[in-house]
């Protein structure tokens, strides 16, 4: 029988979903180790985190975290660069070292039946780096290059132009990935200090997500770590991030005379991961910017045709992450888009919400949620965010129960303390001598090179 | 390492009356549901003067249908925590949603409304608006791209005119901008038929239970006429390709290109095999030596596109500082010759069939890519459950099935060059 179409159809016995049980262990060394069995192919995740994010650069030294993680599995005591590589690889896995913000990374993924290999190879890499003098200098040369590389990407200006606007005078405001300067002035003995003040086991955690036994993985992980302490010095206390306010709108292009399209960036500093705020934002976000049928992206692409996405977010990091509306917009329409946007901000903070927009965002949110833990990967994720931000071990359940029970009035108030549109900087990254002119009265506008100098007359044909 | 029967999925497949091919598939470990229709028709289908139309239709069918209302689609969707797309190919464009399983039938009704009961929902309006996202899309992809003209660059050089890879997907901006309601209608019309399509269902269900959903939905869309297959005429170039674009780019990129065998074949596979025991990995032959040893490149990386006409096998790398498009160029070229003088080492071999057997297990952890490789499978091959297996193949090839690969598909009278340079250089 033909069922009937001209309404959706009604929905069937929902079925429950749990966050995958997880076991926690410390080692005598102070190594934190949690690990968590995700029935499926035959795969493992083995990441190990420790301080050592980029908000411990060193005001001179914006970059040294992340070259110091990327130098780490560059040679050990016991093995080459190349062998350390070789050595996961010669089993379909991987192995990579980085640093975002907040940690210092060491993971790698394989078959689940070599997680014993998996966990010795992390050990060793963390334990006894070499650091060697050619791995440094060719990783150094292959940074500036990535530097000079990025001067060209559109999308990497505009970040890059975005944080150092909204982040003056803090380390925020440099990118993760340091400067030419910078990255030229580290030494491996610079690069080494850092591995020692911020690799050790007290305060650095091991995630192991995969389709195995997760007592026999951490009583491997105690074999093989065992009562070690790791690198020998104490971890800095993390440093307080507090950008300045910011006084108004400020409008700023980055010149790439010629180009076809204009990247947009709209937004200020927000707030920590750890607020208690964050999971009203997080549903505050999604609403506005955070999916395809979001306030923003019906606007700027479905109403308007500006663009081919817009999205915003709240980024994650342990001081105030960034919030951020983006979008590569058509150069004609860039300051319509960015009026939109600052629209779209300033309705959500001076009205509720509607109650049926509400509704689809938190059942979107929660049924969302079993969606993005399929992957050893995914579990991995969560599993470092509860860790990095030291949220509770009940913390996954307690969210969808919080998202779920979020009001309109909580989202208007939340969008007013953490949303500014009055305050608040527009980036725009494309030929300055259409841009410029269009955000007259929008807010003073300041025009950039690519390589971050001031250029405050435009050259007219 | 061997592959371990990792998945048992309880596949059912079967044909509608209407021609529609049905997968179904139990994989119970979280509550949701993929849901995955592929239709046969991508930009190959498209004609000179119309490129990019596969593609702007598809945006066209998230517009809504008779049922459905403008941007519904991902509203319904996404209001009961579900995750829809589509994306369109040079052979075939798909759609797919993943949804809390106690809501298949929504899924199911919204694939079937816009299969059944499309074209009464068209505007010219709705066709406007995304004429400007697919431009933007287009912009924000190629145009405004660091390196983004090449892709198009190497298609039109490998594969001249006349065949239907000669033209990119998303189509040339002229083209975009003169899509004209009435052929949205007669590309629906010609393709978006029950009988050019496959369905795929996985995820938490009882398979003979969503086959009785899948009937029930789609059974009464009628059939249209049988579609034409596309043959596109044989190719020799004869001699070797070569472009320089100067684009806004600090680093000279070089890709080396030649023609690979259709999707499917053991020498597809072998191609697919070859690339990566060049490129790999960090402990690859190309890795080791152009980034450790010689310190010559930024990054390498070796590929080859699964088309149904042929595919695309690539070698690209980016030039370090002071290097220039010439030596990377060189450097490329004298590993493939050694890949044609003689096999891989053992260790190298190793490492390329264990990578492809973990990467297969990692898209076989998602649901979504999961329903879509037996959709691939089912439209291609005829045979969904293929799919499941296809790190198998690999494992058959022997080293000196790579070395005559080389040997006898990389060329040089059907090589294509192109080197994407700084402006200032040019």
């Amino acid at each position: 029988m033909a069922p009937n179409r001209s309404v959706p159809p009604p929905p069937r016995q929902i079925r429950a979903y749990r966050f995958p049980p997880f076991l926690r262990s410390r080692l005598a060394g102070g190594l934190e180790i949690v690990a968590a069995r995700l029935p499926g192919p035959p795969l493992a995740s083995l990441e190990l985190v420790a301080p050592a994010g980029a908000q411990y650069d060193p005001e001179e030294r914006p970059g040294i975290a992340t070259l110091t993680a990327s130098v780490l599995d560059e040679g050990t005591d016991r093995r080459s660069s190349l062998e350390i590589a070789a050595t996961a690889e010669r089993l379909g896995g991987y192995f990579t070292a980085g640093a975002d913000w907040d940690v210092g990374y060491l993971a790698t993924g394989l078959l689940s039946s070599h997680c014993r290999e998996g966990l010795e190879l992390l050990a060793e890499v963390v334990a006894s780096p070499t650091f060697p003098e050619s791995e440094v200098e060719r990783l150094r040369r292959q940074r500036i290059a990535e530097i000079q590389r990025r001067l060209q990407d559109p999308g990497a200006l505009a970040d890059d132009r975005f944080h150092r606007e909204i982040y003056r005078g803090t380390p925020y405001a440099h990118p993760l990935y340091g400067t030419e300067e910078s990255i030229a002035r580290l030494t491996r003995e610079t690069l080494v200090d850092f591995y020692r003040g911020h690799y050790g086991y007290d305060g650095s955690t091991l995630i192991a997500v995969g389709d195995f036994d997760p007592e026999a993985l951490l009583r491997d992980a105690e074999n093989v770590f065992g009562a070690a302490a790791g690198p020998p010095g104490p971890t800095p206390p993390r440093p307080e991030i507090r950008p300045a306010p910011l006084t108004g709108i400020g409008v700023h292009v980055v010149d790439r005379p010629g180009a076809a399209q204009t990247e947009l960036r709209v937004g200020h500093a927000g707030v920590s991961r750890t607020n208690p705020d964050y999971v009203s934002l997080a549903v505050l976000n999604t609403l506005l910017g955070g999916k395809f049928t979001s306030r923003i992206n019906l606007n700027l692409r479905e109403r308007h045709g500006y663009t081919y996405g817009a999205t915003s977010r709240f980024s994650s990091r342990q001081g105030p992450g960034p919030f951020t509306v983006n979008a590569a917009v058509e150069t004609n329409a860039a300051a319509a888009a960015a009026r939109e946007v600052l629209h779209e901000i300033r309705r959500v903070r001076e009205a509720l919400v509607e109650p049926e927009e509400l509704d689809e965002t938190r059942s979107y949110m929660v049924g969302v949620f079993p969606y993005s833990l399929q992957t050893v990967g995914d579990v991995t994720r969560r599993l470092e965010t509860m860790v990095v931000f030291g949220l509770s071990d009940d913390y996954y359940t307690r969210y969808l129960d919080k998202v779920a029970a979020t009001t309109r009035e909580e989202i208007q108030e939340v969008a007013r303390r953490h949303l500014d549109p009055e305050r608040i900087v527009i980036v725009a990254v494309g030929p300055a001598e259409i841009l410029e002119p269009q955000f007259e009265g929008v807010g003073p506008v300041t025009v950039w090179t690519p390589e971050g100098e001031p250029r405050t007359v435009v050259a007219r044909t | 390492m061997s592959p371990q029967a990792t998945l048992d999925l309880d596949l059912q497949t079967h044909t509608l009356g209407n021609g529609l091919r049905v997968i179904l598939g139990r994989q119970a470990s979280l509550p949701l549901t993929a849901v995955n229709l592929w239709y046969h028709v991508g930009s190959k289908n498209e004609r000179p003067g119309r490129t990019g139309f596969a593609h702007l239709f598809e945006h066209m069918l998230f517009q809504g249908s008779e049922h459905v209302g403008t941007n519904e689609h991902f509203r319904y969707v996404q209001q009961v925590g579900g995750v829809a797309n589509g994306s369109t190919w040079y052979d075939r464009t798909n759609y797919y949603e993943t949804v809390p399983t106690h809501q298949l039938d929504l899924a199911l009704w919204l694939e079937s409304d816009r299969m059944g009961f499309f074209l009464p929902a068209l505007t010219q309006e709705n066709l406007d608006t995304q004429r400007d996202v697919v431009m933007n899309e287009r912009r924000q992809r190629v145009e405004n791209q660091p390196y983004g003209q090449a892709g198009e660059r190497i298609h039109e050089m490998l594969y001249p005119e006349g065949h239907p890879y000669h033209w990119p997907v998303i189509g040339y901006m002229e083209d975009i901008a003169a899509a004209t309601l009435e052929e949205v209608r007669t590309f629906f019309r010609t393709y978006y038929t029950p009988n050019n399509a496959v369905i795929s269902v996985v995820g938490d269900i009882d398979p003979g239970e969503a086959l009785g959903r899948v009937e029930a939905w789609f059974g009464d869309i009628p059939p249209g006429p049988p579609v034409a297959k596309v043959v596109p005429p044989p190719i020799r170039l004869g001699g070797e390709q070569r472009a320089l674009i100067p684009d806004n780019v600090r680093l000279p990129r070089v890709y080396v290109a030649f023609r690979a065998p259709a999707y499917g074949d053991r020498l597809w596979y072998t191609a697919d095999l070859l690339a990566a025991v060049l490129a790999g990995g960090k402990s690859s032959p190309l890795y080791r030596d152009l980034v450790y040893d010689r310190q010559i490149v930024q990054d390498v990386g070796a590929s080859v596109g699964p088309y149904e006409c042929g595919g695309t096998f690539m070698l690209v790398a980016t030039a370090r500082p002071g290097v220039s498009a010439e030596e990377v160029e060189a450097a490329l070229l004298g590993h493939l010759a050694a890949a044609a003088s003689a096999p891989p080492s053992e260790a190298d071999l190793e490492r390329a069939r264990n990578r492809m057997l973990t990467d297969a297990y990692g898209s076989l952890q998602r649901l979504d890519t999961l329903a879509d490789q037996l959709s691939q499978f089912a439209t291609y091959f005829g045979d969904p459950a293929g799919g499941l297996n296809e790190a198998e193949r690999y494992l058959e090839i022997t080293p000196q099935e790579l070395v005559d690969y080389a040997t006898g598909w990389c060329t040089e009278p059907e090589r294509v060059v192109v080197s994407v340079v700084p402006r200032t250089a040019s």
